[in-house]
């Protein structure tokens, strides 16, 4: 009873919705579970624009801001000039910084392509070839929080939905039995950052505590602590009994019947998902190359998530802003990075090893970058003008560089990529034209990438 | 120099046009437009630098320095000079350098002599970008939504026995010209459940449905409506629908030191429940929330209604940023208020002319920042609630004030303290002077509550290190428009003043202070038309569960026309007429024969009319987060009716308060009001959505909060020994009706499948069971 196809509106919304795929398969959630008893105002959801080169992405955010000029960008003439303050550092960032502060990290090129990477990330540096490092990203705000949002949703105010609401409203899930969009995140709390905002609440994402490794303290109400599984079926059946009763009593209706399956793919969500964010059901192997830290298990859920069908896994690597390293950079870094490289590093070779990496697209970055200048004396403030990030897997070429940032690595100057463009590339992997990809709302089409945008071309395999 | 490509010129042969044209057309100009026009466009009052590009003769001529470009001559161009970044002054555009293979390109077009197909004088209407409104204001006075009021005759309908009200007539009209009749009447069971859950958001108890069954004076139903609408709890539930509109919440979107969250913000929640359960008309409802204080009858306790404004989201603006930094964080405030007041009050979409005329609406840029002005002119502060002596009222509201202000700018600051030699002594200062005013102001027992004062807003960015807020109390500013909304291209500016549309001829500036009481006598005046047709097609759709315009915040060319017109213009006419009553609206939409239909779908009707715009049915809806949860509250016996004060988190149950009075937050949004469709008060939302998702289900199968009201449920039974008695008296208890047999048949199988269980346990899951169930969840 509960799986039987649903009558009236939601057929042929079903329909209209498969048909717009393009044969794609996959249907958004927004088709399957949800009816809106409203008489919304919007469009079904949009479905991909053409063959999708990835199926998945995975968003590996370094909150705060890494240091580029310390991991991924070398710059010698930081070294040259240390101390000093050229006028084409002299630029206004959020706090007072001085003169240039070298790195101490040494740089070594890795692979066939010869990337040059840092001490810090001997793990990353042997997938580099799988890497495509792009040096000269650029964001328009120097505080953590609209910068953050820039990235998140296009928009530096905290009022547009988020790029994971976007794929979700566009793909929807593979897995019926799994929210579309999951985040982890250690520690962090409060849904601002992965809104759906103007788009249907269903597509906000899904919040999971990867602070533990148990699943049942990741997962809100996931598990009922007072009825084993049986007992639970009992107490379900019972509900869907007296729910069918109603239903009689009522006159049968497509928001009934939502409500009804709703309860079905909850209770099967708890066992599937008790499954698939424990990592303890991972070979030892496994465990042992990703590590076993907060962001480690993440990383390792990532993959297993996406094995499962979930569109996007947006990771935060800690709580708070780990990577806002306004003092002490150097033995800041030296703490963090292993354990962060370790772990990217291998889950870039796990999604290999599985035929998984063509179809998952791996991003990876902070909301800005820091400064080649020092703050303090032994810290690196906000830089927006300048940074990197690092994209793998899911049709863009690997082990290239993009862009260059000046001489110091403050300003990207050669092929400059903002978010909004990264955005664009990003869709654009997902099979989505980013100036189609629209809601309307407020008396117009809004778009992730709002007016701005440009697909990198020169980064697709 | 990179040569024109022989693809190129091949394709350009082929559609007839030079190849020099078709490389001006698809590398050059296109860049021109997107990137230079915005402040180099001869439509622009004062073009940047004196340079414009969009002609042939404005770029040969060039500005303030120069012809722009030397054709065949590259590096003795400017153009290739700013374009490249080459010059350690001027570097364009000044948002970034363009692409390389662009750089390239106009290089290559320069070199080759700079073929320029367009005329000597720009093109006129080519870009819309200032071509005007989408719609010229002399016939956007003639829009529907915009044209005065008038009631209108009721058409001839084949059935006079069904109609009860002239709403009726309307809509038997439109359902027998497609073929359709009404449903039958809801039964008495169902309307009570309608009635008491539409006006209190609570349902009847099982003495209420037996007490409203039995009573057969034929004025039954009438008197009941009555009774709900002078019940405290009619407030609550229509308090809390306004509250939606007005976006309110108690914090801001973020939490830096700069905005902590107000003080009092339930203050204004508290004075939306009195006005609603007071039916306060809904014009001096409006001009309240902008202006109580500047109106005749004011109250000190009135001015807990400018928390309409006083309570609206603030945005972090961290004073080490540049001042176009800071005034593109604070224009982005102002446009948050135009935004909730247009959209909300006047279902107009104001905010799409930032940037540019408006494309649809008659609505331009000026008259975008002529609105804006009144924002920019007006300051959040908190203010006595009570009698106070005015200097003793301005000193106590400037003394809070400073101290919010001080405090948060110190705790942005102090780590400047260590390396800003320029900053030191003005951060110490700040120091002590917020330590002085929480002690000077830490024995204040008056009652404040965040509201708005007149006062300009500037931006002073004359120090090297910070940016400082420039507060001119009493000195209103006029904004320049901000040309494609960047506040680095001031252009003319605008009066303050209302939307030219609604004028009768030229729109007539704002005088008195920041002119927010003009403009709220606008909003209720000259546009009263729009704004009453707007609100009453809200409440009908709080109603109905849908609108009869399906786009409530958008009236405009862009919205949806209404299903019923007429209907729509004549209740809306009726409305005003009888005193913009709420409660009048109330009675004419809930004794209507529309309102009473049963909600039952009818297979065939559903093919014609499937999302029931022509009213066939009464809507079956899903009840919103504050239904349900009180319900569920009611049903468990845990309910306590204490109402106003302070906030309490929405999962709280001791005291169980109704949900009206949780806490909302724009930075933490409580995770069940995010799983139950509860709009994110940064912005406006028109309407509610409604979504069942499976996570929602997991809270109501799973958490401990929905097991505990179980075991509520239980206990408040436990005293009844007989199990088909106890399970009767759990129905009338959380469904306010007895068993059918087959429902008790159901119960007691469940209990003896779990025998093994301690008695108290399983009832306790029984009872759980049954807050579960879709029919506490919908309303039909």
């Amino acid at each position: 009873m509960p799986d039987a196809t649903p009558p009236g509106t939601r057929l042929s919304r079903r329909q209209l919705v498969g048909s717009l795929c393009g044969g794609f398969g996959a249907v958004g959630l927004a088709g399957m579970l949800q009816e809106q008893l409203t008489g919304a105002p919007n469009s079904s959801p949009a479905g991909p624009h053409f063959a999708p080169r990835a199926k998945h992405l995975v968003f590996l955010f370094m909150t705060g801001g890494p240091s580029h000029m310390d991991m991924l960008d070398p710059k010698p003439a930081l070294l040259r000039y240390a101390g000093e303050r050229p006028e084409s550092v002299d630029l206004r960032t959020e706090r007072m910084t001085g003169g240039l502060l070298p790195s101490p990290f040494e740089f070594r090129k890795r692979g066939k392509s010869g990337i040059e990477v840092s001490e810090l990330l001997p793990e990353l540096g042997g997938v580099v070839d799988e890497l495509c490092v792009i040096r000269s990203m650029y964001t328009f705000n120097p505080t953590h929080g609209p910068a953050r949002n820039l990235i998140h949703s296009g928009n530096i105010a905290a009022t547009r939905p988020s790029l994971g609401a976007w794929i979700s409203y566009g793909l929807g899930t593979e897995n019926r039995n799994l929210p579309g969009f999951v985040v982890l995140s250690p520690g962090h709390r409060g849904g601002n950052l992965w809104r759906s905002a103007f788009l249907p609440a269903e597509h906000q994402g899904t919040h999971f505590d990867n602070t533990d490794a148990d699943p049942e303290r990741m997962i809100r109400y996931l598990r009922n602590d007072a009825l084993g599984a049986d007992a639970q079926r009992l107490q379900l059946d019972l509900i869907q009994a007296l729910n069918r009763q109603h239903r009689e009593s009522v006159g049968g209706d497509s928001y009934l019947d939502a409500r009804i399956q709703a309860m079905e793919t909850a209770y099967r969500m708890q066992f599937e998902a008790l499954d698939v964010f424990d990592v303890g059901n991972e070979p030892a192997a496994v465990r042992e190359e990703y590590g076993d830290t907060p962001y480690a298990r993440g990383c390792l859920l990532a993959r297993r998530l996406v094995e499962r069908g979930v569109r996007y896994v947006h990771l935060y690597y800690g709580p708070g802003q780990p990577w806002d390293d306004h003092k002490t950079i150097n033995r800041n870094l030296r703490e963090r990075c292993p354990d962060m490289d370790r772990a990217s590093a291998a889950l870039i070779r796990d999604l290999k090893r599985r035929g998984l990496l063509d179809e998952t697209l791996v991003v990876w970055g902070g909301e800005f970058g820091r400064t080649p200048v020092s703050e303090a004396g032994d810290g690196r403030d906000h830089n927006p003008y300048g940074f990197t990030m690092w994209m793998a897997g899911g049709g863009v070429r690997g082990g290239i560089v993009h862009g260059q940032t000046d001489e110091f690595g403050f300003q990207a100057v050669e092929d400059r990529v903002s978010v909004h463009d990264l955005h664009a590339t990003i869709l654009n992997q997902l099979g989505f034209d980013h100036e189609r990809l629209t809601y309307r709302y407020a008396g117009r089409d809004f778009r992730l990438t709002d007016v701005h945008g440009t697909v990198l071309r020169e980064l697709l395999a | 120099m990179r040569p024109l490509g022989s693809a190129l010129a091949l394709a350009a042969a082929a559609m007839g046009q030079s190849p020099e044209a078709e490389f001006f057309e698809r590398r050059i100009r296109p860049v021109l437009v997107e990137r230079c026009e915005a402040c180099h466009s001869s439509r622009l009052p004062e073009p940047m630098g004196g340079l414009t590009v969009d002609s042939r003769a404005g770029l040969r001529k060039g500005g303030a320095s120069g012809p722009a470009i030397i054709p065949g001559d590259p590096d003795a161009s400017l153009l290739i000079r700013a374009l490249g970044y080459l010059d350690p002054v001027l570097k364009m555009p000044p948002t970034g350098r363009l692409p390389d293979r662009s750089v390239e390109d106009f290089r290559a077009w320069i070199t080759s002599g700079a073929h320029d197909p367009r005329g000597e004088t720009p093109e006129v209407g080519e870009s819309t970008a200032e071509a005007g409104p989408g719609m010229p204001i002399e016939e956007g006075r003639a829009w529907w939504a915009f044209r005065p009021l008038a009631e209108r005759p009721a058409p001839q309908t084949g059935d006079p026995d069904w109609t009860a009200r002239k709403i009726d007539v309307f809509v038997l009209a439109r359902l027998e010209q497609n073929g359709l009749r009404p449903s039958p009447k809801a039964s008495r069971q169902t309307l009570v459940r309608r009635a008491y859950l539409d006006l209190t958001g609570l349902p009847p108890t099982y003495q209420q449905v037996e007490a409203f069954v039995a009573d057969s004076s034929p004025n039954a139903y009438g008197d009941l409506v009555d009774r709900l609408l002078d019940s405290p709890r009619y407030g609550e539930r229509w308090g809390r629908y306004w509250l939606d509109v007005a976006r309110w919440a108690e914090d801001h979107p973020t939490t830096e030191a700069t905005n902590r969250p107000f003080a009092n913000a339930w203050r204004y929640r508290d004075w939306v429940i009195e006005a609603i359960s007071q039916d306060i008309p809904y014009d001096r409802f409006i001009l309240s929330q902008f202006a109580a204080d500047l109106l005749p009858g004011f109250r000190p306790s009135d001015v807990r209604a400018l928390g309409y404004l006083g309570n609206a989201p603030i945005y972090h603006k961290d004073r080490r940023l540049s001042r176009d930094v800071i005034e593109t964080i604070a224009s982005d405030d102002w446009d948050e208020r135009v935004d909730a007041v247009s959209r909300g009050l006047l279902g107009l979409t104001v905010a799409c002319a930032r940037c540019h005329d408006h494309k649809f609406d008659p609505i331009t840029a000026k008259d975008y920042y002529a609105l804006a002005g009144v924002f920019a002119s007006t300051w959040q502060v908190q203010r006595p609630i009570v009698e106070l002596d005015p200097s003793m009222a301005e000193r106590l509201v400037w003394d809070h004030e400073r101290l919010y202000r001080i405090k948060g700018a110190y705790g942005n600051l102090k780590e400047l303290d260590t390396v800003a030699e320029d900053a030191h002594d003005e951060i110490r200062a700040m120091k002590a002077e917020y330590e002085r005013l929480e002690r000077e102001l830490a024995g204040n027992e008056i009652p404040m509550t965040p509201a708005v004062i007149d006062c300009g807003v500037w931006i002073d960015g004359s120090m090297p290190t910070v940016t400082r807020m420039d507060l001119r109390p009493d000195q209103p500013r006029d904004l320049p428009v901000f040309v494609r909304g960047s506040v680095t291209s001031p252009g003319e500016i605008v009066p303050r003043r209302f939307l030219a549309v609604f004028e009768a001829g030229r729109p007539k500036p704002f005088r008195r202070g920041s002119g927010r009481l003009e403009l709220a006598e606008k909003i209720v005046g000259e546009a009263g038309p729009l704004a009453a047709r707007v609100w009453v097609n809200r409440v009908w759709g709080w109603h109905f569960g849908s609108h009869l315009v399906a786009t409530p915040s958008d009236f405009g060319t862009q919205g949806q026309m209404p299903t019923h017109p007429d209907l729509l213009e004549d209740l809306t006419a009726r409305f005003v007429r009888a005193g913009w009553s709420l409660k009048w609206l109330h009675r004419e939409i809930m004794l209507s024969a529309t309102y009473r239909q049963a909600s039952r779908a009818n297979a065939e009707w559903q093919t014609v009319d499937p999302n029931n715009r022509l009213l066939w049915r009464m809507n079956p809806r899903r009840l919103d987060l504050e239904a349900w949860r009180d319900s569920i509250l009611q049903a468990s016996g845990e309910l306590n009716l204490a109402g106003g004060g302070p906030s309490t988190e929405v999962d709280v149950v001791a005291p169980a308060r109704r949900s009206v009075y949780s806490r909302i937050s724009r930075a933490r949004l409580h995770p069940i009001l995010q799983l139950y469709d509860f709009p994110l008060p940064t912005q406006h939302s028109p309407q509610r959505l409604v979504t069942t998702t499976p996570l929602q289900q997991l809270f109501v199968l799973n958490s401990g909060w929905m097991r505990s009201r179980g075991r509520s449920l239980a206990s408040v039974t436990g005293e009844v020994s007989d199990s088909r008695d106890r399970i009767a008296l759990m129905y009338r208890q959380a469904l306010s009706r007895m068993p059918t047999e087959e429902e008790v048949r159901l119960g007691l199988e469940y209990l003896a499948q779990r025998t093994g269980e301690a008695a108290g346990g399983r009832w306790e899951e029984y009872a759980h069971g049954l807050l579960a169930t879709n029919e506490i969840s919908f309303l039909n």
